[in-house]
């Protein structure tokens, strides 16, 4: 049997691989004289993890970094040698993060697009979220999963990084089993429609922290509400675990789920439900992602609108739209200013005994000064900046 | 052998040159005079029209040995560099040294009349294929050598370098030898390039498939320096001018890196009313030049000029009213050709102009920012854009030495990972630019200041901008590769990189093995 794993494009490299008698390497590529050595040094130690098999590997580089390069050989091993002992890499240290820390992006990558994830961790998303599932051809899922742990591995986020798996039932299990060693920080669930779901990934997750020695119930988990019914679950699923960080909506699978066309008027009850279940449950609310890449102006007003709802985030599709949500999540300079006079305001109101207290004229009341301070301290976790 | 100031070691001669050791971006002092021009003169009535390549290569004169020199303004769409060359070669002519401002892909039959001994030196410019049949053994009779836009234009001027018949395509010329690139059947933008080879070669021939009545303007080649004029069917095609490096990038990181320059160029205080920039061709460029004109207009800055060579991207800054001028030695697309021709704010230079180090005014020196790309940049900020790491010598200078040594604050935009093999490395493999005038190392990975320029690495931290120590960027990108051999070079040296001023910054020798 014969597997081809990769592709000749941009910062990949195509692994053929066949049975043999012994295990041997050829590399391809265009700077033969610069590159040769390194490649097969990487091909070496990917051969060594199976005790190298009688396997024959093939490598057309074009352009692969180290990890890709082993995961695509990895993949090519083990489609030839379905029972060849892998030996696991040493342990990815990567500590759990907050479950309350902002995430105003979160940015897919395509999980099986080198050419994508190079450099994802560089553009200063809140949250990268490399994508096993839509973004991903059935075909290539196992390749996918295994480049997904490689690059885990390799790269040293400074946020957050989160894995979108497929559903438990349809991959989203064989998903964790490979990618939950590369330690992110969580586990995106795609269509969640039930807290009995969430909790069926909970208990996934427990197992799998359990076996690779993590700290039990570290891994967060963001359910995405996408379809008529899991919106209108969304209680359920918000409420369903203590793992549940983040509640997402997804309006591209929502708006085909309910025959809705994307308009702001069409998705305003899943949008204000979804935030409603999220609050209720004391979790983070994120908005869909916003397709039209071109269209900035566009963006910005969706993501005003988003926060005015009550949203704490949005996905993005492109590195590019980082900054505007960023801008649109954070807070502008005139609420910090006012919540500072509302905190100050309250504090002297306190030491003179003061009960009520006014603010240019409007009252503040409890709740108004819980929202200034909540602002106060979220400007500052920003401005520190950092996942832990 | 010497070393000179950078520390590579130089011949003491090149080919039949003595070689002068690089000593600094700016230490040689011009002295004596320069060389003397030939005498020309003509009659009433002179016709200077002839029918073919061939019957002016015969009425100038020209002999085996000799030099002809060409222009590079068509870029990939070139046709007279062969056509020219291929004519020589069926007139029997041997042992020509030609000195072309640049050479592209289109003229790889250089390669077969090297083979031939039809062409046996090159003084100017080595790009794409030339240079690496060169780089793998291919015999010139001298060391290629190698010089910036400027220094090309100032080897001529001393003398350094006699030109016996220079051939200039031109897009639109008249029977008395007056020439333009920008009308014409064809246009390709300013043939200035050649204005100075025009009155130094003891001949002039204009190459033109668009003769048109007396006069023709504006007059980048002079009729009193022209001496025959040749009519032929094709001189190049101006589509591919634009050498398709007019897309602006659309990857994330390069937008990234475009990004950054730009907030650098707010940060670094040259920012204002009168600011003045280098833009430049390739996409990462062109995004950062998008970029700084969106900046200027927010901040509703006015900037005094842009430098070209010019794009579309210029000339829609200059109609807003955001640059007062754009100063433009080539044009990169048919906009900036037109912009040309229409808009008096729109001036057109000569390297003479805008890059001669003997001189007493370079354009580049009232540059506040520029933008160039790289090949390579080491940890001391030296830059390669002349050889890849494994020693083949692909690409000519242009004018990247001439714009980083003038602007105040030259800016390398540069991938920190570029696929597989590292663009900073702990030794340049050819010093195209040395340090001393490279300002800061822009990646996508942070933004490197050199160390001479405290004042901006102070200015970039207070506002917030990711500055690192180029060495902690490149241990960070090396990470996910493993390390790359290298070239071992041999004694034999291959080409010459000239400094702008005439020296020796660097020699590319040949690669004999592998580390």
């Amino acid at each position: 049997m014969e597997a081809r794993v990769g592709a000749e494009a941009k910062g990949d490299c195509l692994v053929v691989a066949r049975q043999a008698e012994r295990a041997s390497v050829a590399v391809a590529t265009k700077n033969r004289n610069l590159l040769e050595a390194g490649i097969r040094a990487v091909a070496d130690a990917a051969l060594e993890t199976f005790g190298r098999p009688g396997v024959a590997i093939e490598v057309q580089d074009q352009g692969a970094l180290d990890y890709v390069l082993a995961a695509r050989i990895e993949t090519a091993v083990r489609m030839v040698l379905p029972d060849a002992k892998l030996t696991r890499a040493e342990r990815v240290e990567r500590a759990a993060s907050d479950p309350d820390r902002p995430r105003r992006s979160r940015l897919y990558a395509p999980g099986n697009n080198p050419r994508l994830l190079v450099g994802i961790d560089i553009h200063g998303a809140d949250c990268v979220l490399l994508d096993l599932e839509d973004s991903v051809p059935p075909g290539d899922k196992a390749a996918a999963r295994v480049l997904v742990r490689r690059l885990l591995a390799a790269v040293p986020f400074p946020d957050e990084v989160w894995v979108r798996i497929n559903p438990l039932d349809a991959g989203g299990r064989e998903d964790l089993a490979e990618v939950l060693e590369g330690r992110p920080h969580g586990v995106c669930l795609p269509k969640a429609e039930s807290g009995e779901g969430v909790r069926e990934l909970s208990k996934e997750l427990g197992k799998l922290e359990r076996r690779l020695g993590f700290d039990v119930g570290s891994t967060h988990i963001m359910p995405i509400l996408e379809t008529a019914r899991g919106v209108l679950r969304c209680e359920d699923v918000a409420e369903a675990d203590e793992r549940v960080a983040v509640v997402a909506f997804g309006a591209e699978d929502y708006t085909r789920d309910v025959g809705a066309r994307r308009t702001h008027e069409a998705l305003l009850f899943a949008r204000s439900r979804v935030v409603a279940a999220a609050k209720a449950a004391g979790v983070q609310a994120s908005d869909t992602v916003y397709a039209d890449l071109a269209n900035d102006a566009g963006l910005a007003e969706e993501c005003a609108r988003a926060r005015d709802l009550g949203f704490d985030g949005k996905g993005a599709i492109n590195p590019r739209q980082i900054p505007i949500l960023h801008r649109a999540f954070s807070p502008s300079e005139d609420e910090l200013a006012k919540a500072r006079t509302i905190v100050e305001a309250a504090r002297e109101a306190e030491s003179r005994g003061l009960g009520a207290v006014a603010v240019d004229g409007r009252m503040v009341d409890q709740p108004v000064l819980e929202r200034a301070r909540r602002l106060i301290k979220y400007a500052e976790r920003l401005a520190q900046g950092g996942a832990a | 052998m010497t070393r000179n100031a950078l520390g590579r070691e130089i011949p003491d001669r090149i080919g039949s040159r003595k070689a002068i050791p690089f000593g600094g971006a700016f230490a040689k002092t011009a002295a004596g005079t320069k060389a003397p021009r030939p005498q020309k003169a003509a009659v009433q009535h002179e016709d200077k029209v002839l029918p073919t390549i061939e019957a002016a290569i015969e009425a100038c004169g020209l002999a085996s040995g000799m030099t002809i020199s060409f222009h590079h303004s068509f870029r990939e769409g070139d046709r007279v560099i062969n056509l020219v060359l291929d004519a020589c070669a069926r007139m029997g002519l041997k042992d020509l040294r030609i000195c072309p401002t640049a050479l592209f892909g289109v003229h790889e039959p250089i390669v077969g009349h090297i083979e031939s001994s039809v062409v046996s030196r090159i003084e100017g410019s080595l790009n794409g294929p030339v240079g690496a049949f060169i780089s793998k053994g291919g015999k010139l009779r001298e060391p290629a050598v190698l010089r910036s836009h400027g220094g090309r234009w100032r080897a001529i001027e001393a003398g350094t370098v006699e030109i016996d018949v220079a051939f200039i395509a031109a897009p639109q010329a008249d029977p008395y030898g007056n020439a333009t690139g920008i009308r014409g059947k064809t246009p390709c933008g300013p043939i200035t390039f050649q204005a100075v080879d025009a009155q130094y070669a003891r001949k002039t021939v204009v190459v033109t498939n668009d003769l048109a009545p007396y006069p023709v303007f504006p007059m980048e080649i002079q009729q009193g320096w022209t001496d025959y004029v040749v009519v032929v069917d094709e001189i190049g095609d101006p589509a591919s001018i634009t050498s398709g490096t007019l897309q602006l990038t659309n990857s994330p990181t390069n937008l990234l890196i475009a990004r950054l320059t730009v907030e650098a160029v707010k940060a670094s205080g040259y920012f204002k009313d009168g600011f003045s920039f280098q833009g430049g061709a390739g996409g990462l460029s062109l995004a950062a030049t998008k970029f700084l004109g969106d900046e200027m207009e927010k901040a509703k800055i006015v900037g005094s000029f842009g430098m070209g060579g010019g794009t579309k991207m210029l000339v829609d800054m200059l109609r807003r009213g955001q640059i007062r001028a754009i100063l433009d030695g080539q044009a990169f697309d048919l906009d900036a050709i037109a912009s040309l021709r229409e808009d008096p704010a729109h001036v057109m230079m000569d390297p003479g102009m805008y890059a001669n180090y003997d001189s007493r005014g370079c354009s580049t020196y009232k540059l506040d920012a520029a933008f160039l790309g790289a090949t390579e940049v080491d940890l001391d900020f030296n830059v390669n854009v002349n050889t890849h790491s494994d020693g083949q010598l692909l690409h000519g200078i242009g004018g990247h030495q001439d714009v980083a040594a003038g602007a105040a604050m030259t800016m390398i935009t540069l991938p920190a990972l570029r696929g597989r093999i590292p663009p900073i490395v702990e030794h340049v493999t050819t010093v195209t630019t040395p340090g001393e005038v490279i300002d800061v190392i822009v990646t996508e990975r942070g933004i490197a200041v050199n160390p001479l320029r405290e004042d901006l690495r102070e200015r970039f931290r207070a506002a917030g901008l990711p500055v690192r120590e180029l060495g902690d960027i490149k241990r960070e990108a090396d990470r996910y590769i493993q390390p790359v051999r290298r070239p071992v070079f041999g004694d034999e040296v291959i080409a010459a990189i000239e400094w702008r001023d005439g020296t020796v910054i660097d020699v590319v020798r040949k690669v004999e093995g592998w580390q």
